[in-house]
């Protein structure tokens, strides 16, 4: 059945390359507008717009770092090493010498919001209260919800002058600038404007960085443009316009891409991936510090406090053949840091696939074929860095049975998941889950160890969310903060590593390489090894 | 007619009080404390106090039925959990979209079917007759679902020819009636068209026998009126059934839309019902439920209304 | 009203007309009656047809662990997604490895548990209910009709999907979500029928002769009301199949890794680009056991509608 319909099709790509050409001739020099990249994410919403980020590490790579900027920035240039931290809206940051739990920032000058209000040191005061000061009027409980446990050490702060902040820490903590790439800073007046209601800022936000949004259109989709008056000049995006589309499904991305609703996605499913290589898509992947592990909670009763049962777990994993079922798309844990990590120190206990000796183990804890293990895990359908949720666990569910662990599982929605994992695996909204599947990021010390397992970290404080309290651990976390010479900080942290696999703290499964399909047209884009990305280089081929 | 009007909707409005109860009920169904199921898990202390109070759920069930009723009458059907929009807004962005494809689907549907039905009860017991009732009972038997998928499988991962999601290019967007977003609109149209086409045909056939059986048209023929003139009257007395059926299968296609609109994205109220499903979010998923089903109570007071109007067999009493 | 729709009127049946369609009621039920019914219905190559399918479908369900290849639950990555027609896996396989033919067996088993319980489990609270109003007419009939009216205010897909969705995931959850969507249909279709039975002259007799209601229950309306309801049930049994996989499809019913036909077409969707055939085979069995059943129960009607 020849389709009429396909004709205007034909002329709008035919009438596109003409104004195309049209516009290149009008237009000459590096500078001239270069299309529109339209993303498909794996979120089922639009991330938060008004500053802090919902959806995990997706939201803060869409609506985060491309509209606002953090003091501290994430340096996302490079493609062939792990992305450090670069200088933000602060230009510089050091410690007090005499009081290292003082911290003085030098801010960027003559930077203004996309509202065209200026960035001072009292909006970034505005914006911590925002977060952390429940009784300030713009306090904004979405923002806070996500923000907040990102900066458990902040004391207190304060303007020394427009140009200048001071933060407290609560103790001495090396660590502090890494939080602080967490928190985005949100225009003062553009709140004022919108009559200090954070659900009209959502619509029309404004924050410092290379993208202004012009349109949103909740569930649906977010238009940004650049902002030319971006203060990193090389950083001003040289796209037209980015769409980003909420696509939850694998299968509804890998078709919207195929059939040229989008020109990239994120996490295209493995079983697609062939295809869409032989259909000309390209595929791009990069190592990232990401880890896919089941949180273990150690609340009174649950199965997982003893450590045989941990290791067990750990053992019974094939993690080659769950490799093989990502079309190669993974690379298998071999402890909680991605293997070759500087911190992955000597762990003595191996992550092989050894299903007898996991049988050996259970044995020992007490369990065996007329007393098996039954517990029940949280796991969610799609997500920021939950690759492919549902047949992912559905295997790891085959291993662990075959050993003589029998998991059940409940379903939920990604943010929903990310509410849990807030609430903790004590509260009644974890519904009796001993375990989350839950992805993480690792990029510094703070969030690869530190906010599992430190014992005061426990919800409502912050996100250990199994309630791990050893501390051994504790005073281990105590040196890392207060070790401010960085090579022997990584001392430290390689024998924080090792307890984490020696204890087999999680059942450590894979981690993904960020796999994203996207069309030959899309041109310039440099991976970073990182969750967050850099969309300004991107220019879309004719 | 006017009387007949009004005593219908004396008729539906203690329904339609009844739906809203049905769908207050919904968040009290949910397990655990209802604050609990409307409330973000780590919602603050204060939060949850605020709420508390405004929904009374300190106060017995019937109270907080008039206080939710109240609130539902003056256009707030609360706010969303996952989004914390209200939840009128959510619906009414969706609610069109919807409408559009269960439109186009009962129309393709009404279209086919009638000529199935007419065609098979005309023809009764012909070969012509068994494949319209083949297709009639296909319509009613298959998982539209499943069809989805193969329509899929074929029309956009075999062949290429139609998209298959989404409403329209670059995202969903707003429905709009031009060639490229009509592309988007046939595949779900198509198979959600299925239903209606199987039962407006079934109904058509028996119709158009009885009527073809019935003694007047025998009489009418053997006053020697010409076959079209048959034809005049049997569509004249099949028509008003026809065309409540018709409207009703609209209401059901619209009520019904979830497992459609989830197979092919389309950014209606199913969609939106998914959504609310797999975030837990009970606001979203009562006040969807709610707009859809008072859509459909008044959908059959009219229907009722339309076909009393043309059928001149129904007495308006 | 002459209105006359089809009972299996599929996803029609929150049809406020659908009650009409009940059968015609013969003047005694007698058991020569249901004998010539079965009789008619046996010459019904179409139903017969229908009924075999059924059976078949019944039977492997129940035999599965006996007639199936291979071992549910086990998979091997390294043979996944096989096509059908492979030398090892007739069907081929699914995601994760495992043999297509034997999950699709064995998932007969919940597919067909949670399509024809909730029915059965509607026919029984509908006909008490529908009885109940029918026989005692006035307030008692006037409450049960009104609730029934609310209920049927709601399109059946949007009520089923409500409930699971309030009460969350699981078999139980939708089983009773079902149940609860079928119930208003069978009590208005029972209740039409006994007002009609009991305005029949020896209904009414034995009322005035003053004899025991329940005797009159028992004996006079019991006896010609289950028969047409039972019928009318039956044709519900293909929404429910499609319903109830429906809801597995959305994650509301079945919970992996259970294998059920809704929720194995759900999980397969992913390989729809790879393996398309094998990825719209659970559909197949849903539509297949869907349209026997359909085909069944219209058969059993035009038998009993023909007059003695």
């Amino acid at each position: 059945m020849p389709l009429p319909t396909r004709l205007p099709l034909r002329r709008n790509a035919l009438g596109r390359t003409l104004s195309g050409l049209a516009l290149a001739l009008a237009l000459t020099g590096p500078a001239s507008a270069q299309g529109v990249l339209r993303i498909g994410m794996t979120a089922s919403d639009i991330p938060l717009t008004t500053g802090q980020a919902d959806n995990g590490g997706e939201g803060m790579r869409f609506t985060g770092y491309t509209v606002y900027d953090a003091l501290i920035n994430w340096d996302l240039s490079r493609a062939d090493k792990a992305s450090d931290l670069t200088p933000g809206l602060a230009t510089a940051w050091k410690v007090d010498p005499a009081d290292k739990t003082r911290w003085i920032f030098s801010l960027r000058p003559g930077v203004t919001f996309h509202d065209g209000s200026a960035f001072d040191a009292n909006a970034v005061v505005w914006n911590l209260d925002k977060l952390l000061k429940s009784d300030s009027p713009q306090f904004d409980p979405r923002q806070s919800a996500q923000g907040r446990t990102r900066i458990p050490a902040v004391a207190s702060y304060k303007a020394v002058d427009p140009l200048t902040l001071e933060i407290v820490t609560k103790n001495p903590d090396a660590t502090f600038p890494y939080q602080l790439a967490w928190i985005l800073m949100s225009s003062p007046a553009n709140w004022e404007k919108q009559g200090k209601s954070w659900d009209a800022v959502a619509k029309a936000p404004s924050g410092t960085g290379p993208w202004k949004v012009t349109s949103f259109v909740p569930r649906e989709r977010l238009e940004l443009v650049p902002n030319k008056e971006y203060w990193d000049k090389a950083r001003v995006p040289k796209l037209d316009k980015m769409v980003l589309v909420p696509l939850p499904e694998a299968n509804a991305r890998v078709a919207a891409l195929r059939s040229g609703q989008v020109d990239w996605i994120e996490a295209p499913a493995p079983d697609a991936v062939a295809s869409l290589k032989a259909a000309g898509f390209a595929l791009v992947t990069n190592l990232y510090p990401h880890n896919w592990t089941w949180h273990l909670s150690r609340a009174e009763g649950s199965p997982w406090n003893d450590v045989r049962v941990r290791k067990a777990a750990n053992l019974a994993i094939d993690r080659e053949g769950l490799k093989e079922f990502l079309g190669g798309l993974a690379t298998p844990a071999e402890g909680f840091l991605t293997p070759g990590h500087p911190w992955f120190g000597k762990p003595s206990f191996k992550l092989g696939y050894d299903p007898e000796g996991a049988k050996k183990l259970l044995k020992e804890a007490g369990y065996g074929p007329n007393k098996p293990l039954t517990t029940k895990v949280l796991i969610s359908a799609s997500g920021s860095g939950q690759m492919q949720p549902l047949p992912m666990n559905e295997f790891l569910q085959q291993n662990l049975a075959e050993v003589g662990i029998k998991v059940d599982y409940e379903v939920v929605e990604w943010n929903t998941l990310i509410n849990i994992w807030r609430a903790g695996s004590k509260s009644d909204s974890a519904r009796g889950g001993t375990a989350m599947n839950y992805s993480y990021l690792i990029q510094d010390p703070f969030t690869a160890f530190i906010r599992h397992a430190q014992c005061n970290l426990a919800p409502p404080n912050g996100t250990n969310w199994g309630y791990y309290c050893d501390p051994a651990m504790d005073k281990l976390f105590d040196e890392v903060r207060t070790t401010f010479e960085p090579k022997d900080q990584v001392a430290v942290l390689q024998k924080i590593h090792e307890k984490f696999v020696d204890d087999a703290l999680f059942l450590m499964v894979t981690h993904d390489v960020n796999p994203r399909a996207m069309s030959k047209k899309v041109q310039g884009f440099v991976q970073a090894q990182s969750w967050f990305q850099d969309f300004s280089p991107i220019t879309m081929a004719k | 007619m006017i009387l007949f009007i009004l005593k219908r909707i004396g008729y539906a409005a203690p329904v339609a009080l009844g739906v809203s109860l049905v769908c207050f009920l919904l968040v009290h169904l949910a397990p655990g404390d209802p604050l609990s199921a409307i409330l973000p898990v780590d919602a603050t202390a204060e939060m949850q106090a605020q709420m508390r109070a405004a929904y009374g759920f300190d106060k017995p069930l019937p109270v907080q039925y008039g206080l939710w009723l109240w609130k539902v009458l003056q256009g707030d059907l609360g706010t969303s959990i996952a989004t914390g929009r209200p939840v009128l807004a959510e619906v009414g962005r969706a609610v069109g979209n919807s409408l559009i494809l269960a439109s186009v689907a009962t129309l393709i549907g009404f279209t086919f079917g009638t000529f199935f039905g007419f065609v098979a009860g005309y023809a009764r017991d012909s070969w012509l007759d068994r494949v319209a009732s083949a297709i009639a009972v296909f319509g009613v038997s298959v998982p539209h679902y499943w069809l989805g998928i193969v329509m899929v499988i074929v029309f956009s991962a075999t062949l290429g020819w139609l998209p298959p999601t989404g409403a329209g290019p670059q995202g969903s967007g707003n429905w709009f009636p031009d060639l490229e977003h009509l592309r988007y609109l046939l595949l779900p149209a198509i198979t959600m068209s299925v239903i209606p086409m199987g039962v407006i045909s079934r109904t058509v056939r028996a119709l158009v026998g009885d009527i073809l059986h019935q003694d007047f048209v025998q009489a009418l023929r053997a006053k020697g009126l010409s076959e079209f003139g048959v034809f005049r009257h049997v569509v004249k007395n099949a028509a008003p059934t026809a065309i409540a059926i018709m409207g009703l299968q609209l209401g059901y296609l619209l009520g019904g839309s979830i497992l459609i609109e989830t197979v092919f994205a389309w950014p209606g109220t199913g969609f939106l019902l998914n959504a609310a499903i797999f975030q837990r979010d009970l606001p979203l998923l009562q006040g969807t439920i709610l707009v859809l089903a008072m859509f459909f109570v008044t959908l059959n007071l009219l229907v009722d209304v339309v076909q009393t109007a043309l059928d001149p067999r129904i007495e308006r009493a | 009203m002459t209105v006359m729709t089809p009972s299996s009127a599929s996803l029609a049946t929150g049809d406020p007309v659908a009650a009409v369609a009940a059968p015609e009621i013969p003047a005694v039920a007698s058991r020569g009656y249901w004998g010539s019914v079965l009789r008619r219905l046996a010459r019904d190559p179409v139903a017969m047809g229908a009924a075999f399918v059924i059976l078949c479908i019944v039977l492997a369900a129940i035999f599965a662990p006996l007639i199936a290849p291979m071992d549910p639950f086990k998979g091997s990555m390294v043979r996944r997604l096989r096509h059908v027609g492979d030398a090892t896996y007739w069907l081929g396989s699914d995601e994760l490895g495992r043999d297509m033919l034997t999950r699709l067996l064995y998932a007969g088993r919940l597919s067909l548990f949670m399509g024809v319980l909730p029915v059965v489990i509607a026919f029984f609270i509908g006909s008490g209910l529908g009885i109940l109003a029918g026989y005692a007419g006035g307030w008692v009939n006037t409450l049960i009709m009104r609730v029934v009216d609310v209920f049927f205010a709601f399109p059946s897909v949007l009520l089923a999907i409500a409930l699971s969705g309030a009460l969350g995931a699981g078999i139980l959850n939708s089983i009773v979500s079902l149940t609860v969507v079928f119930v208003p249909q069978i009590t208005r279709v029972a209740e039409s029928v006994t007002v009609q039975i009991r305005n029949r002259d020896y209904v009414e007799a034995a009322r005035v002769s003053g004899a025991n209601p329940f005797t009159v229950v028992r004996v006079q309306v019991l006896g010609n009301v289950l028969g047409p309801v039972f019928v009318y049930a039956t044709s519900l049994i293909s929404v429910s199949m499609i319903l109830a996989s429906g809801l597995s499809f959305l994650g509301l019913g079945v919970k992996p890794p259970e294998p059920e036909w809704g929720l194995m077409l759900n999980t397969l969707r992913t390989a729809i680009y790879v393996n398309p055939l094998v990825a719209a085979l659970p559909g197949v069995m849903i539509f297949l056991t869907s349209i026997s059943f359909n085909l069944l129960s219209d058969g059993l009607r035009s038998a009993m509608e023909v007059r003695q």
